[in-house]
């Protein structure tokens, strides 16, 4: 976390990987140091020499109305003499006809398109038989030279460099293209009414990230250099020292442009002002008029979340994965089986503007926004974020961070292979699998933590370990889909894909010496498992242990055989009950928090352990709650729609929280008012 | 796990109503009052307590033992909606209008109950207003909290989900 | 790719009610996957290219047209009792497509005026979509469908897994091709924002507003749109003649063209008309 939020961007090593600069690389030359200055006439000059360094040159130009960025050839293809007029909803361009070749703001596109393209494959998947295979799919990055990069965007490649590359998990994909691109900036000479960069701290003026910097004047540019290969570059132009005259026009140029822009969002304590305000019936007026398009998602040059999608030949053999973009405001982004966590277009906007100005913060230590403007330029119905912005307060506790075992296949295309040992049914759709032929990794996994499973051609998707043996793992999967269908379909000698193991895990050392309640419903007995096995292996270290059972009928309850193990053990409270039963049935009816709310045991000497469906978490833990426990004692395991299980592809998102990646098992202090909220 | 009751020596009521859940906190004089008309009585499993939609004799306090609460589903059958655990109150509808079972109840395992008669608690509470001050509110909570559980069922968490049925989503 | 020759096939059958055939073709479309499909699948009804015929049962049904006449209504009930999987493909079959304009409008009186003898044309007042008449499983929409999603659920079906239809608007798929917004950049009124995505959004990238083919998406804003639109100094008619399209009897379009007087064009409908669904015979 960065002392001052405000602070734009981390900015990214340069290819040669020194370092960025915050001043100037100074040249060795007959002229000294200090900047330049290149004649007007001499540009062409320059897009020679990035294409004699055999790079693509992407620079704005003039396409269907707007200011893009494309690959161009020569000064002829840039806007020369055109600039824009944007307000929310609108975009026009103005001839200035004047020579000038920068004198826009930003298009509707940014550099992310190249750095984080709309499609990227992934890997192929094969299943020959019963074994299966996962290709990951390597790229080679092009070499590029981006031309006319602004402040803001710079600062946004900063921001996504920290999502990609800051984090445990990364995406190689994303670093070698990040690697292969050589950056020519710009400073604004011009502002839209659209932008406020000034109030994000990201411009107008390009403080780092940039192998050049050019600042436009009539007769031509001043130029810096902020890496060697930029010095390198300058090297090779006609280039003279900068003039005193020169210098001190472009420095009024940029300083008109900061006055124009005034300070429209104000951004002290921004985060806790708006996360204060959650409930605010705002949101549902913004609501009224947003179209959840999630046309501001994709023009927005930080908005890093993506889908993950299949096409596969007719028998499901062989599967081209992609990684394509996908946004929060789309129906499918937040469903898991039981329906969608967001469904309301209100809670899908609230996301998007509360993680922009808040959770990002508190995931990245820096706002997500930069200030570009886009998002209110090129909304349909002229949404303006800034006017929509509230204010007022209060911090969220930090998150802690457990140290954990390497997980393995921890990239967006790769799975490692493992074999299906034997399969035993539990109840009519619930089967466990076991699976052998595991990374090592896995079997050093903790209680609680989960792996994402893959079968070529359907999504991969987030399941719990169930139990680590000595040389497999146990998978507990109900079927729910389609997916599940297939993964429980297999048999032994079948091959699965793995990745993991992922996540937080049930604290059980902060257990010992205490009592222990554990709470849970149906299939959420599966995460529990390896915890009651840990508990169980050194039962002297923990004082009474109370497991609480609930399932819809007494088919329906997983594990029989080990239930009645435990409960003959005679030191651990095995309490059965059931929603719904026959009269074979003589244990209790009701639902699972009848077993204890009337207990008399002391709950300030308990740590509980729940899991279940989310609306019989909420019960249970208000009469945990209820019973003396803190909620520092009290822990929750969530279940969200995970696409990747590494906190990459944005969908798993509460709060500030990636559950895959900061879950999914969270104590009840962590989730603070999060949990049990809805459209979250 | 709950406690077979015959092994218990018979109760005394006084003392199993202030040892209860209802009777904790009633004033010396309400649980007197109470147990005057109150009879400990030991019933076999199987015994059928209360009846869906019959005149509730008697109001309850299960001192030991479970009582099923069952409701007839045609296509299914006898089903058991809830069982009413040592603690509990059992007939609450003795006391409320219209004084009719909303389920059947019966023993599943050996129960030991302590009966008030319906007739004889309602004329008492009629006459003494401090007493049903007392008795009501802790019949409310009684039923609020199954009510609450009734939810909980309602909703059908765990349910199996028929997706192969679902709308849009046939497969 | 391996033939399974001893699986038995999918029986896939094609049947039109009230269209034009564009969305039948689609499959027609799938040149270079139609050997594999045919071996997983055999195609036993499908009128427009196969003298093949076959009354059902069916795996699949891919259904394309709109209800609109008593015999139309009659038969998808058989259709229905005959199929496993019944798909509708298209904007007929799944809003009611542009045919779907009369419902707004007299029909007795254009049926008077256009032909020389009406006594002899059996008519629904009204062209429903299939789901009006009987219980759809998927829904395949466009104008004419995308072949890619049509594949999709062929695949789908031979794989066993849910087709990944994605549920977007028409916007993800401009922005994703970099296409410049026609309604932003050049001020075209565009359906896409609450228009379901599957044509690569290919108005748009030809600089024309989306025509709202595919039908709107999940929870689709067009009230919002269509203030804006009016906001653009639009008068009614004209905010409603862009919804009153080829889906433009699904319930959100439905409403924005109530709220702005009525589809442009049509006859003031009769006191007694229903609003729509099956219809009695005139």
């Amino acid at each position: 976390m960065v002392a001052d939020e405000r602070m734009p961007y981390a900015p990214y090593p340069s290819p040669s990987g020194t370092a960025v600069a915050a001043t100037p690389v100074p040249v060795t030359s007959a002229n000294g140091s200090g900047p330049w200055f290149l004649a007007r006439a001499n540009l062409d000059v320059l897009l020679d020499l990035l294409h004699e360094d055999d790079r693509k040159i992407i620079g704005p130009t003039v396409a269907d109305g707007a200011i893009v960025y494309a690959e161009i050839r020569s000064v002829e293809d840039l806007p020369t003499g055109i600039g824009d007029e944007q307000s929310p909803g609108h975009y026009d361009l103005v001839d200035h006809g004047d020579r000038r070749v920068f004198d826009y703001t930003v298009g509707p596109l940014s550099p992310k398109r190249w750095t984080f393209p709309p499609v990227v494959p992934l890997n192929v998947g094969r299943r020959d038989g019963k074994a299966v295979s996962f290709e990951p799919s390597v790229l080679e990055a092009p070499r590029l030279a981006f031309l006319g990069v602004r402040a803001c965007e710079l600062a946004a490649l900063g921001i996504q460099d920290r999502v990609f590359l800051g984090g445990p998990y990364t995406d190689e994909d994303y670093r070698n293209r990040r690697r292969s691109a050589l950056v020519i900036a710009v400073n604004c000479t011009t502002a839209s009414s659209t932008c406020f960069c000034t109030s994000m701290g990201t411009g107008p003026e390009a403080r780092g990230g940039y192998d050049l910097v050019l600042t436009e004047l009539d007769e031509g540019f001043v130029v810096r250099a902020g890496t060697p290969e930029g010095a390198d570059l300058v090297a090779h132009l006609p280039v003279r020292g900068a003039d005193a005259g020169q210098m001190f026009r472009a420095a009024e140029a940029i300083g008109k442009v900061a006055a124009t822009m005034g300070d429209p969002v104000p951004t002290a304590g921004l985060h806790d002002r708006l996360l204060a305000q959650f409930d605010s019936p705002r949101w549902a007026k913004i609501a009224e008029r947003c179209l959840s398009c999630a046309n501001c998602t994709m023009v927005c040059p930080t908005c890093f979340c993506s889908s993950v999608t299949q096409r596969s030949d007719l028998d499901g053999d062989v599967s081209t994965s992609e990684r394509v973009w996908d946004f929060c405001f789309t129906a499918g982004f937040a469903k898991v089986a039981g329906g969608s966590f967001r469904s309301r277009p209100r809670d899908r906007y609230r996301q998007w503007l509360t993680h922009k100005f808040a959770t990002w913060v508190d995931q990245f230590g820096t706002f997500g926004c930069v200030g570009c403007g886009r998002c209110i330029t090129w909304c349909p119905v002229g949404i303006d974020i800034r006017a929509e912005l509230l204010q007022i307060a209060p911090p969220l506790a930090a998150r802690p961070e457990p140290a954990r075992p390497r997980p393995i296949a921890s990239t967006p295309g790769s799975f490692a292979t493992a074999r299906i040992v034997s399969v035993r049914p539990e109840t009519a759709d619930v089967m466990t699998l076991t699976v052998g032929d595991v990374d090592p990794a896995f079997l050093s996994g903790e209680f609680g933590q989960f792996a994402m499973v893959a079968v070529p051609a359907f999504p991969p998707l987030p399941i719990s370990i169930s139990r680590f043996g000595r040389d497999t793992i146990d998978l507990t999967i109900r079927a729910a889909g389609p997916a599940t269908a297939s993964i429980i379909g297999l048999g032994p000698r079948d091959e699965i894909g793995l990745r993991g193991p992922l996540g937080s895990s049930w604290p059980i050392e902060r257990a010992m010496g205490h009592d222990v309640v554990i709470v849970t419903g149906g299939i959420g007995l599966a995460p529990l498992r390896p915890l009651i096995d840990g508990l169980l292996a050194q039962r002297e270290r923990f004082d009474a242990i109370r497991l609480y059972y609930g399932a819809r009928t007494p088919n329906d309850q997983l594990y029989r055989e080990e239930l009645r193990g435990w409960a003959a053990r005679g030191d651990i409270d095995v309490q059965l009950t059931v929603d719904r039963a026959h009269d074979d049935w003589t244990g209790p009816v009701g639902v699972v928090t009848h077993l204890f709310d009337r207990a008399t045991w002391d709950g300030s000497r308990s740590l509980a352990f729940v899991c279940g469906p989310e609306r019989m978490m909420e019960a249970t833990v208000d009469a945990l709650e209820a019973r003396g426990l803190a909620p520092d004692r009290i822990f929750v395991t969530l279940e969200r729609h995970m696409e990747c299980g590494i906190g990459l592809c944005g969908h798993c998102q509460t709060g500030r929280l990636f559950v895959c990646r900061d879950g999914p098992v969270f104590s009840l202090a962590q989730l603070g008012d999060i949990f049990g909220r809805e459209g979250i | 796990m709950s406690v077979s009751s015959l092994s218990l020596p018979p109760a005394d009521p006084v003392s199993a109503l202030s040892a209860s859940w209802f009777g904790a906190g009633l004033s010396p004089e309400a649980v007197a009052r109470l147990a005057g008309i109150a009879e400990v009585r030991d019933v076999e499993p199987g015994t059928e307590l209360v009846s869906e939609g019959q005149i509730t004799e008697a109001f309850s306090i299960v001192l030991a033992g479970r009582v099923a609460l069952r409701t007839l589903v045609p296509e299914r059958g006898m089903v058991t909606i809830l069982t009413v655990e040592a603690g509990d109150i059992l007939g609450w509808s003795a006391i409320v209008p219209p004084h009719r079972g909303t389920s059947t109840g019966i023993a599943i395992e050996p129960v030991q109950l302590l009966e008030l008669p319906g007739e004889r608690l309602r004329v008492l509470l009629r006459s003494d207003h401090a007493l049903a001050a007392s008795v009501y509110p802790r019949v409310l909570q009684a039923v609020s909290r199954r009510l609450s559980a009734t939810r909980l069922q309602l909703l059908d968490l765990f349910a199996r989900e028929e997706w192969s049925r679902r709308e849009g989503q046939p497969w | 790719m391996a033939t399974v020759a001893a699986r038995p096939r999918l029986r896939v059958g094609i049947v039109k009610m009230a269209s034009c055939d564009g969305c039948q073709l689609t499959l027609l479309d799938l040149e270079d996957e139609l050997l594999a499909l045919a071996d997983r699948f055999e195609i036993v009804e499908f009128p427009e290219a196969s003298s093949l015929r076959s009354a059902g049962p069916y795996d699949v049904l891919l259904v394309e047209g709109s209800v609109s006449t008593p015999d139309q209504a009659e038969e998808i009930l058989e259709l229905r009792r005959q199929a496993k999987l019944l798909v509708t493909i298209g904007a007929c079959a799944s809003y009611g497509g542009i045919q779907a304009l009369r419902n707004w409008s007299d029909h007795d009186a254009y049926r008077e005026a256009v032909y020389a003898h009406p006594e002899y044309i059996e008519s629904l007042a009204t062209a429903t979509p299939i789901a009006e008449h009987v219980k759809v499983d998927l829904e395949l929409h466009g104008c004419p469908i995308s072949p890619e999603q049509l594949r999709e659920v062929l695949v789908s079906v031979a794989v066993g897994r849910r087709p990944q239809i994605r549920e977007e608007a028409v916007c993800l798929e401009c922005k994703r091709k970099g296409a410049v917004c026609v309604m932003v950049a050049q001020g075209v009124p565009c359906l896409g924002p609450v228009t379901q995505s599957g044509c690569n959004a290919l108005c748009p990238t030809f600089g024309r507003g989306c025509y709202g083919c595919f039908g709107p998406r999940e929870q689709a804003n067009a009230t919002s749109l269509a203030r804006t639109f009016a906001l653009g100094g639009r008068e009614g008619v004209e905010v409603s003649r862009l919804f009153a399209g080829f889906t433009g009897w699904s319930a959100p379009f439905r409403s924005v063209i109530a709220e702005y007087g009525g589809p442009p064009g049509m006859t003031p409908p009769a006191e007694t008309r229903p609003e729509g669904g099956s219809d009695a015979r005139r």
